[in-house]
């Protein structure tokens, strides 16, 4: 089976943010000059979000983008199956011939990972288009690719080989919010190998 | 495969095929990939990808532009390059190339200076009414009246413009970012600006960071330091870098007492006898004797006709004085005792190293601590794992803060000394020079001399005398690298000789500079501005003219890597044309037709034909002077021509010297007087400077003491430069344009997250700016911070594209006063402000 993931590591992320910027470029390009292209988040047209959050009397920063849940609530909540696991990739993807605008699938996540865009009142997450036919290609998301600190990876989660199962082993890792039953994939480094 | 086609016709063929200059990035990296990621993958295709190297900041990192349809998609890190990059600043160059905030067309002044009222004029307008200009002004009062003030951008050409001009005042931004560490550098380790000398990030065990932070930029260096698994990183500043988000130690520290924290750290290490003594007694000068009136002892003292450059040495094993040179000696690094001059005379001397111990006696733990505000027991244990782990303390980049800096910058570089950790795997190592060559150098032929260029132009002597002149930055500090802090002055004054044409290249010193007021007093005052720039600086606001320059993504340039150990040099590619509508020019040809139209020798004989008016004849001249830059490389390193070329049009660079180890100071003399890394430096002693670093308190500024009172301290980040904080991309990235403040601050004083504050400078009494406030423990107590290059004020910058303008930033040159470290020439940005809530 292919579970693909997405790996974070805050022991390395100095919020550079070129990743968030990368995102925009390069599957949101419509949206270059767009005063405003994602007023529900106050952003970019970009599919990683940033979370400023004081812990313990010290700034720290949260990066989040789609948890890639194997029990995902959006799949669920989504009344027309445009929000479905692709069969290839088997990423959380969504079928935009199928899509209604209904936005309960922005309601249902958790993770506040979807964001509507203005003029289409459509739902975006990560893998957007230019991602997914990177990894067809053999690539990398363009975060990861992009990422100076070494804080990304993606990959195969079954395949033990895989340069983000070796890194899961050698670290110790959190996922966000497990209790809700979401069983997100996307793993959190909190301490590298 | 031609290195280069046709300026013009370039965007016409990369449409139609993958471009010459681009490699199809196909099966080499995806199998790479392939190997340890997705499992089920199919078709390869090729990309079209350019290779090139980032212009979004100083740093030039190594990056891929990936076109998609044809069209500049996004940007990728070059990932065998030796400075990989790349950042929130190089992510965003996409929107730079087409922001509707580029300069498009010269611009005229209509209005005064500082109104920004300006018509659009064509290019031979422009042109010629500068040159115009220019002779009237060098007719009254020289050429030596024009200086040139720049950044990175079109550094290289900066001597080919003195000599094209006629005027030594090329003086770029290094008195307000790392003057003060430059010069520190050369008086402890022999060595340049920034990049000379570098951590071996790779392999450093330990890594001490005071004043440098890898994350700001030079993003090759984070990647680079993140590659290497084991490192443990420290870093010291009174506000949190952005390094600190993840699992760096940030130590808090008052602004200003670097020194005394790094005294302490030497304390610590010499009283536990933790320092290198080989490294110390060989090595350095820490064995030489000084005399009672601190200079050192030489032959010259001891015997008639004795040479003065042999500095003694007491040998433990003859008990004399010897050459610190000579062979098979035990030099003690601890000799006090008396020496019979060569006329009689009995003087007590006492070895540097003694006299280093004394001074930082004055800095023991408990002492640094009250001075710092970092408890004792962090200084020792700091010390202790840096001399356990044989680390290194970063050599120091951005660093004219608090007026004190230089000393900050010679303590960092001797506990690297006291350490034994120079030129070693892991250690402070120093950059192999790639040797390219020098824009101009001057030659004798036949007994006569030329300022020859590069491309091996001529410019006889007769036509360069004023450049010869002393710098006005030189006259006023006679060690500084650059400080432009002078040229306002002899704007203002005439002292050393009146500046009355300025050109601005790539860099705005309304915020790069100190005391806005001064400046824009200056720049008031001058005869002519010329403001050559990619977009709307709050400097465009004053200019005369405005002349709109092409960025990296449309021009080619050859230079060398700069923050690497290797000696190497990379290819920027042209990827494409300004936008329709977008009539900018590469500032190379501008200068050049400015001078061709107001001094045609000058031009003439430094080759620029008057066919290059032609833009597109330009292209021409262009290639040539790449031609030459690859030709002379290549007969500097013996390779044959075609080759390099042939590695650089496909990788985009190329090494020419791997970094060997163990060669400055053991097999190669530094460029010290001694020869050897020096704790107590001559050349400062020669200049009149103290020769060992001290603490003292920041001059700059009165001391914030009341509890409405706080430092307000800059620096910079991964998302900050001049042209990048104007892409569409920052405005959303709140930390950036707002001031910090601790959350015990504003719980005191009564204010909120994103309040409005007022800040009154307690530098110059009744300035005042408002801002707002970050309420964020990533800075410390008594302590405001803000980014520098934000508060931007430009009325070119529409409300509708720069909405963010109004959200609240300071530009801390409204609030800072002018103040240059004597003789040093190092600026000081930091300030001190009172507070108050006002919405």
């Amino acid at each position: 089976m292919t579970r693909l993931a997405h790996l974070w590591d805050m022991s390395r992320c100095i919020a550079c943010m070129a990743c968030v910027v990368a995102c925009a470029s390069a599957n949101f390009p419509e949206h270059m000059r767009s005063t405003n292209p994602n007023p529900q988040w106050n952003w970019l047209a970009s599919n990683i979000r940033v979370w400023w959050i004081p812990v313990n009397g010290r700034h720290r920063v949260i990066l989040t983008q789609c948890m890639q849940c194997d029990n995902a609530p959006c799949v669920k909540a989504c009344p027309t199956k445009a929000s479905h696991y692709d069969a290839e990739t088997g990423l959380i993807t969504i079928d935009y011939k199928l899509c209604i605008g209904c936005k309960a699938c922005v309601v249902a996540c958790p993770y506040g990972a979807r964001w509507i865009e203005p003029k289409s009142h459509m739902p975006n997450k990560c893998l957007a288009t230019e991602c997914t036919e990177r990894i067809k290609k053999g690539l990398k998301p363009v975060c990861v690719t992009v990422c100076p600190a070494n804080a990304r990876d993606f990959g195969d989660l079954d395949d033990p080989e895989s340069s983000i199962s070796r890194r899961i082993r050698g670290s110790t890792t959190i996922k966000l919010r497990e209790e809700l039953g979401t069983k997100p994939r996307n793993v959190i480094v909190v301490r590298g190998g | 495969m031609t290195l280069r086609i046709s300026r013009r016709d370039f965007v016409k063929i990369a449409g139609a095929t993958l471009a010459l200059s681009s490699v199809p990035f196909s099966i080499g990296v995806a199998s790479r990939v392939k190997s340890h990621s997705v499992s089920r993958l199919e078709v390869v295709e090729p990309r079209e990808v350019v290779k090139t190297f980032c212009g979004m900041c100083g740093a030039l990192c190594g990056i891929q532009v990936v076109k998609v349809n044809g069209r500049i998609g996004y940007v990728e890190p070059l990932i065998e390059h030796p400075q990989i990059g790349l950042c929130g600043r190089s992510a965003s160059a996409i929107w730079l190339w087409d922001s509707p905030l580029r300069l498009k067309r010269p611009l005229k002044r209509v209005g005064e200076r500082g109104e920004a009222r300006f018509q659009e004029v064509d290019w031979d307008i422009a042109l010629n009414e500068i040159a115009s200009k220019l002779r009237e002004i060098v007719a009254k009062h020289g050429h030596k009246s024009i200086a040139i003030t720049h950044h990175d951008v079109w550094a290289y050409y900066m001597p080919l413009f003195s000599y094209l001009f006629g005027t030594p005042n090329t003086i770029s931004h290094v008195g307000m970012c790392h003057a003060s560490g430059t010069v520190a550098r050369r008086h402890v380790l022999g060595a340049g600006g920034p990049p000379t000398v570098d951590p071996d990030y790779e392999n450093v065990s330990y890594l001490l960071l005071v004043s440098r932070t890898p994350g700001t930029a030079s993003m090759g260096v984070l990647r680079r330091l993140r590659s290497n698994r084991k490192v443990r990183i420290v870093v010291v500043d009174p506000r949190m870098p952005e390094i600190g988000l993840g699992d760096a130690e940030w130590i808090p520290i008052i602004p200003g007492t670097d020194a005394a924290f790094l005294l302490s750290l030497a304390y610590v290490i010499v009283e536990e006898k933790l320092y290198d003594e080989m490294f110390l007694k060989y090595y350095s000068n820490a064995p030489f004797l000084i005399k009672p009136d601190g200079r050192p002892l030489t032959e010259a003292d001891l015997v008639e006709n004795g040479d003065a450059k042999k500095y003694m040495v007491w040998d433990a094993k003859t008990k004399k004085p010897v050459d610190h040179k000579a062979k098979d000696i035990d030099p003690d690094l601890f000799y006090e005792g008396d020496v019979t001059l060569k006329d009689g005379t009995v003087v007590k001397v006492r070895t540097a190293f003694q006299l280093f111990r004394e001074r930082c006696s004055k800095y023991k733990p408990e002492e640094a601590s009250k001075i710092t505000g970092i408890p004792a027991e962090t200084i020792r244990r700091i010390a202790r794992d840096l001399a356990l782990y044989r680390g290194v303390v970063d050599d120091t980049w951005y660093i004219s803060r608090n007026g004190n800096d230089y000393d900050d910058a010679r303590a960092a570089l001797i506990l690297n000394v006291l350490l034994g950790n120079i030129d070693k795997p892991g250690g402070l190592c120093y950059m192999e020079s790639p040797k390219f060559p020098s824009a101009v150098t001057v030659v004798t032929k036949e007994g006569k001399r030329y300022a020859r260029t590069f491309y091996d132009a001529e410019m006889p002597e007769e036509l360069f005398a004023d450049v010869r002149v002393t710098r006005v930055d030189k006259a006023k500090y006679k060690a500084t690298p650059a400080t432009f802090d002078a040229v306002l002055d002899a704007i203002l004054t005439g002292d050393p000789y009146p500046i009355r044409a300025l050109f601005v290249i790539g860099t705005t010193i309304t915020h790069r500079d100190m005391d806005v007021d001064k400046i824009r007093e200056a720049l008031k005052k001058l005869d002519l501005l010329v403001v050559i720039d990619v977009l709307p600086q709050d400097i465009v606001d004053y200019a005369d003219y405005v002349l709109p320059d092409t960025i990296f993504l449309e021009r080619e340039e050859f230079a060398s890597v700069k923050w690497t150990l290797h000696g190497a040099v990379h290819l920027q590619k042209k990827i494409t044309d300004p936008p329709k509508g977008c009539d900018a020019r590469s500032a190379l040809w501008v200068m050049f037709e400015i001078a061709r139209r107001a001094f045609p020798e000058r031009a003439e004989v430094l080759g620029w034909k008057s066919e290059y008016a032609d833009y597109h004849k330009f292209e021409k001249f262009e290639e040539e002077l790449v031609e030459k830059l690859f030709k002379k490389l290549a007969d500097t390193w013996k390779i044959p021509v075609e080759a390099l070329k042939k590695e650089v049009e496909e990788k985009g660079f190329y090494i020419l010297k791997k970094k060997e180890y163990m060669v400055r100071p053991y097999r190669v003399a530094l460029g010290t007087p001694s020869g050897k890394c020096e704790i107590y430096s001559l050349e400062a002693l020669d200049l009149g400077l103290s020769p060992l670093p001290d603490y003292k308190p920041p001059p700059a500024y009165p001391l914030p003491k009341a509890e409405d009172e706080f430092y307000l301290i800059n620096g910079k980040g991964p998302l900050i430069s001049a042209h990048a904080l104007l892409a569409e991309p920052m405005r959303f990235f709140e930390h950036i344009w707002r001031v910090w403040m601790n959350p015990k601050d504003a719980e005191r004083l009564g204010i909120r997250d994103g309040d409005w504050i007022e800040l009154e400078s307690l530098a110059k009494p009744g300035k005042k700016v408002r801002g707002r406030v970050w309420i964020t423990s990533m800075v410390r107590e008594k302590v405001l911070f803000t980014y520098s290059f934000v508060g931007r004020t430009s009325k070119l910058l529409s409300e509708k594209h720069f909405a963010h303008v109004a959200n609240g930033s300071i530009n801390i040159a409204e609030l800072n006063k002018a103040y240059v470290i004597p003789i040093v020439g190092g600026g000081a940005s930091n300030t001190s402000v009172r507070v108050r809530r006002v919405g």
